[in-house]
């Protein structure tokens, strides 16, 4: 091998070199400025009073809450990003998801009632009474009863009147109607809560998820075919309902309460998130209760005299609650002695 | 089909209040109902701006929108007002009006809502025009007059301004080629200036 093949070698890595450096550099060395610009953020912008204030005013990136003279809620806020969240959401979610919601919910009920029918008893009615709910049972259910329709009603005809009524009754009458309706949901409003309170403490004994309810719930509560289904004085589907009136109205009065006393400061964004709250679950809870009025009126025959001569036939009791028929027929011959249900542990209802 | 509008120049209003004061003097609002305000952000602080605001009259208003009673029309001149008769004091346009322009007198049961207030541009309600009922409900009707609101009128710089929302325009278009032209001639930079425009001495637009 030559010095002279050697120094070509050489020369031609130096040339290599040289053209891979001079690629290196020309990709990076443009890229220099913009490293050395990121340092200082505020170099290549100008600053925009304008633009700084209107994305104040809009609440862009933060909330700007201004100063102001007025002592009225929100005053010192120029815009309300949140009031179309909740236009959107009243006029184009909770009325028409709420009507189908309801629609829904009644076809089906009317649909089972034409097809199956009222649930009939095992055996002939006998005759023979037993009661079911005490006069103050009755009372607090129908106390309940009158005024969570009376503030059903209003509250429906507030949410769907414009479209129903307005038509009907003209403009005119129906601000006088709605007016109404405004003041006596707003006044009746908290003696809902006086109602769930004395709701809950009458019933809620009963109400507890007792061995067997599962069982009732998989059989779906006999309805579907398969016969009665063994339960205690209230079957799971009663239980149920029980919680969502109580969890259900809860909500409700808390949110009614917070919407009704405007006096005490609430921003406008508690008030509509309390609004979205009280719509939803008042439409949840009204739905639910279509099927309890089925089932405790035309659904279920001889249920209705429960409620309201508060005593029920032997036989409707042993087809519908068998254990706490057993109860009360063991209560009645004066011994403790249970009857035994073969596979089910029964409950300890006095 | 004229559409009024207000329009407040931030670079203007010197947080005097004599709109709200106007508001309030000519249209006898009751205690405690403000139809007008004057909000001021970054308020002792460098870049501290004043706006006046009410009711907006929304093209698309969401008042109107989400009334449960309908009680809200828009006039002619794309005013936005409503019928006291009709309304029940629900509270909802006050949650969904961007501007908070909707106020509520404390009566009813639990001190609630009574009947809405709102800035009517001094244009009254659905009675007849300059009624003594018209005035007990909605305040002055200054348009049946021919004159703007008392507002936009008392304003002392001028920072607020009433009427056809074209005329507004052209004015406020004159106010900011004066203002750039003016900063060019002294050669500031217009971010001395606090002008708001987004373009540099050369003319080039930066932002």
């Amino acid at each position: 091998m030559s010095d002279k093949k050697q120094s070509r070698i050489r020369r031609h890595r130096k040339v290599a070199y040289s053209l891979l450096s001079l690629l290196v550099l020309t990709l990076v060395l443009p890229l220099i400025p913009y490293a050395v610009a990121e340092k200082d953020e505020t170099a290549g912008k100008v600053f925009n009073p304008g633009t700084e204030l209107w994305r104040d005013v809009r609440q862009r990136d933060r909330d700007v809450i201004g100063t102001t003279q007025m002592k009225s809620v929100d005053a010192g806020v120029l815009i309300n990003e949140y009031g179309e969240t909740w236009r959107h959401f009243r006029m184009q979610q909770l009325v028409p998801y709420g009507a189908a919601l309801m629609g829904i919910v009644l076809s089906i009920i009317l649909l089972f009632y034409l097809l199956r029918g009222p649930l009939r008893l095992q055996e002939e009615p006998s005759g023979k009474k037993i009661e079911r709910f005490t006069v103050f049972e009755r009372t607090v259910h129908w106390f309940t009863v009158a005024i969570f329709w009376l503030l059903a009603l209003t509250g429906l005809i507030l949410l769907y009147g414009r479209f129903v009524l307005i038509p009907i009754l003209g403009a005119d009458g129906f601000g006088i109607t709605a007016s109404a309706c405004k003041e006596a949901h707003n006044l009746f409003g908290p003696t809902f809560l006086v109602a769930l309170v004395l709701l809950f403490l009458t019933f809620v004994k009963d109400n507890i998820y007792a061995r067997g309810d599962m069982l009732w719930l998989l059989k779906g509560g006999g309805m579907l075919g398969g016969g009665h289904v063994s339960a205690g004085r209230f079957n799971a589907g009663e239980k149920i309902w029980f919680w969502i009136a109580i969890i259900g109205g809860l909500v409700l009065s808390v949110t009614g309460l917070i919407l009704v006393f405007s006096i005490l400061g609430q921003s406008r964004e508690i008030m509509g998130l309390s609004h979205v709250l009280h719509g939803i679950v008042a439409l949840v809870v009204i739905s639910v209760s279509f099927g309890h009025i089925y089932l405790g009126t035309a659904g279920v025959e001889g249920t209705l005299g429960s409620m309201t001569t508060g005593y029920v036939d032997e036989a409707w009791a042993k087809s519908h609650h068998d254990r706490w028929y057993a109860e009360v027929k063991a209560a009645e011959d004066g011994s403790d002695k249970i009857v035994d249900e073969p596979g089910l542990a029964t409950e300890g209802k006095s | 089909m004229a559409a009024m509008k207000f329009y407040c120049d931030a670079e203007r209003c010197i947080e005097c209040n004599g709109c709200v004061t106007a508001c309030k003097n000519e249209n006898e609002v009751p205690w405690g109902v403000n139809r007008r305000r004057v909000v001021t952000i970054k308020d002792g602080e460098p870049g501290e701006r004043s706006l006046s605001v009410a009711c907006m009259h929304c093209s698309d208003a969401p008042c109107a929108a989400v009334c449960p009673v309908d009680c809200f029309y828009t006039t002619d001149d794309g005013i936005v007002l409503h019928d006291k008769d009709i309304c029940i004091g629900c509270g909802y346009c006050f949650y969904a009006c961007p501007f908070g322009a909707p106020q509520f007198p404390k009566e009813g049961a639990f001190a609630s809502r009574g009947k809405m207030d709102k800035c009517t541009f001094c244009a009254g309600g659905p009675l007849p025009d300059n009624s003594s009922e018209e005035y007990r409900k909605y305040g002055a009707n200054r348009i049946a007059e021919g004159k703007l609101p008392a507002c936009a009128e008392m304003c002392a710089t001028k920072a607020l301004l009433a009427g056809d929302a074209d005329m507004v325009a052209d004015i406020y278009r004159k106010r900011m080629v004066n203002r750039a032209s003016a900063a060019l001639g002294k050669g500031f930079q217009l971010r001395e200036q606090n002008i708001g425009s987004g373009v540099d001495l050369k003319g080039k637009v930066t932002n």
